[in-house]
């Protein structure tokens, strides 16, 4: 059942567009991520659902109940934010009760939730510190549990790992994602970092300039986007123009090396170019040569990454990075080395026209 | 580390214009301190005794410290949410009520007073009717009392604005406000419970330096006519000679004693927000 409803929501700053027509449905529990770069209007559309701004056209639901033009503390959503927020003047337990208090609830309703609350985030021991006395992540698991004391239909988060240090982000992301699913909350979460995204999100809208680029599931919005800006932007990707050689057999040539793809090519005509996308974790060194595309190449760098080791191939004329798991007992191959690598028909994504990315 | 090096690490020329400002603020305060006990070297309190048996002394100080009660109250009430609505939603206007905040540095208290006088002695009617809204305010003490509180936060508004204005800079007004939207907090809720004791100490600070202006402030208070603590403080300097000495360092006293109380209510506060 639709929980959270946007409907050609749209809102201008003056002559700027900083949301274009955004339409999304989310269920009643789902973990939703507005994901994009700085400026897309993940924000601006988040802060349309908390009230903050009120949206040029277009209109939000929650329940079905219109809340388009509901101030802000009438929503009834827990909202997060990336500075914490919280009251310096309060105590943990006092920033927690905050809501309640307005709610004006009975004392040992307060004083309990605000228990259950701190014993969900494991601060019990905290309830007297002051804000100032504790560090960015306890701030944030603080912040969580006074929104999510409210009771709130929805549960907003702005950014909230963005001040915190990368051990403490990974750390706090699954803690927030098993609150989540606990209580059962819709949740909407904006972030820049696809890893987060990924790693917490039931679906993910990728937005770009105002508008959705794609919204799918992160298995989806990886391995299947559906343009250059969502590729690009979600995991390493390797782009490169290729020349339909059979449009029926799918098959396509980058640099006259030819290559397979399980693609539709709907529209396109044998001659025509597009834009081809091939993740780097696709590519391996063809020991087994099972799969449909066996290439020629001729290694030209060589990146180690830890657990991952980058290796840049030549194919034809165009570069590809391949990405191979770290193996301290297998001996890695030397730059300059010619080589074969494969990768299958499933893996060579078509993102469109070629003269479409000009850029 | 041997004595030549400790000398050299010695702050020296810091110390010394430490003890030269100390002594340029300490020696005259102690000068009027030995002034004020040298009327009778049998009784060195007389001074502080006479001043503080003469009945005029209460009765101004009292009557002017309820009028900075009353000024701090009033200015706080209409400069916290100005400035807080200044810093929220139209930044934009802060230059201008800046410029505003500093007319009281250049409009003399005087211009005000007769300012004052000359609109508000006169019965206030309603425009082309001939309906008396009310008899001139000069003429009955409660009216005059409300024009010299009036008059009053004008003269404090630049310290008033300025420290509130300050304090707000310290915290993130707009994500504090919004967090306690999101929770449901309406506007009243937010600046009693957010702002305002976010602000504490610089409104503190604002407020101790409004009762020193209303406390020592003439100009107004003479004109108007009310038996205000500075007109005695004036009247007295002119007429007697060692008791002016012993109210100038009881004002001191006073001042010092707000000031230790200003950081005994602010300490952790001020720490909290430093925090933030």
């Amino acid at each position: 059942m639709t929980h959270l409803s946007l409907t050609s929501v749209s809102k201008r700053f003056g002559e700027f567009v900083a949301v274009r027509d955004f339409n999304l449905d989310v269920k009643q529990g789902e973990f939703v991520s507005f994901l994009g770069p700085s400026g897309c209007g993940k924000t601006t559309t988040l802060r349309m659902i908390a009230g903050f701004e009120n949206p040029t056209s277009g209109s939000i639901r929650i329940h079905g109940q219109d809340i388009t033009q509901r101030p802000p503390n009438q929503r009834h959503v827990g909202m997060v934010f990336q500075s914490y927020a919280l009251f310096p003047n309060m105590t943990v337990a006092d920033n927690v009760a905050f809501g309640l208090r307005v709610r004006k609830e009975k004392d040992a309703a307060i004083k309990q939730r605000v228990d259950e609350m701190l014993g969900i985030i494991n601060m019990r021991e905290k309830a007297n510190s002051y804000p100032y006395q504790l560090s960015g992540g306890q701030m944030q698991r603080v912040a969580l549990a006074r929104a999510l004391a409210i009771r709130p239909e929805v549960l907003l988060l702005d950014e909230p790992l963005s001040a915190l240090d990368a051990k403490i982000r990974v750390s706090l992301r699954a803690e927030i994602r098993s609150i989540q699913q606990k209580l059962g909350i819709t949740t909407i979460y904006v972030t820049h970092d696809q890893e987060e995204a990924l790693s917490l999100s039931d679906r993910i809208v990728v937005m770009n300039v105002g508008e959705m680029d794609q919204v799918g599931t992160p298995f989806e919005i990886y391995n299947f986007p559906k343009t250059k800006f969502v590729a690009n932007f979600v995991g390493t990707l390797n782009t490169a123009v290729a020349e339909i050689t059979d449009p029926s057999d799918g098959k396509l040539s980058v640099d006259g090396v030819p290559l397979l793809t399980a693609e539709k090519m709907e529209g396109l005509q044998k001659g025509d170019q597009v834009m081809i996308a091939i993740r780097p974790e696709r590519f391996s060194f063809a020991e087994e040569q099972k799969k449909a595309n066996v290439v020629d190449c001729r290694i030209e760098n060589i990146t180690f990454l830890g657990a991952v080791v980058r290796i840049q191939v030549l194919i034809g004329n165009t570069k590809f990075n391949m990405d191979t798991f770290n193996n301290p007992f297998l001996e890695l191959p030397k730059i300059g080395d010619m080589d074969k690598v494969t990768f299958s028909k499933e893996a060579v994504l078509i993102l469109g026209q070629a003269n479409g990315y000009a850029n | 580390m041997n004595l030549a090096a400790r000398l050299r690490k010695f702050p020296f020329w810091s110390w010394f214009w430490f003890l030269v400002g100390t002594l340029y603020f300490v020696l005259p305060l102690l000068a009027t301190f030995e002034f004020s006990i040298s009327w009778d070297p049998a009784d060195p309190l007389k001074a502080y005794l006479r001043v503080f048996e003469d009945n005029d002394f209460w009765e101004t100080f009292i009557y002017s410290n309820l009028l900075a009660l009353a000024t701090i109250i009033v200015n706080t009430i209409l400069i916290v949410p100005t400035a807080y609505w200044i810093r929220l939603r139209v930044p934009e206007a802060r230059r201008i009520v800046e410029f505003i905040t500093l007319l009281p540095f250049v409009v003399p208290a005087i211009i005000l007073v007769f300012g004052l006088i000359g609109l508000y002695s006169a019965p206030f009617r309603v425009p082309f009717t001939g309906i008396t809204l009310f008899q001139p305010l000069t003429t009955f003490s409660f009216g005059t009392n409300v024009l010299i509180v009036a008059g009053y936060m004008v003269l404090a508004m630049p310290y008033m604005y300025r420290s509130v204005d300050t304090g707000l800079r310290t915290v993130d007004v707009r994500t504090l406000t919004e967090a306690a939207q999101s929770l449901g907090a309406n506007w009243f809720t937010i600046i009693t419970k957010v702002i305002l004791p976010n602000v504490r100490a610089a409104l503190l600070s604002g407020a101790l330096l409004t009762f020193a202006i209303v406390v020592g402030e003439v100009t107004l208070a003479s004109f108007l006519g009310v038996d205000a603590f500075g007109p005695y403080l004036f009247l007295l300097g002119q007429h007697r000679a060692y008791e002016p000495a012993a109210l100038s360092f009881f004002s001191f006293l006073l001042t010092w004693v707000a000031m230790g109380l200003i950081q005994l209510f602010t300490g952790g506060q001020g720490q909290a927000a430093g925090a933030h």
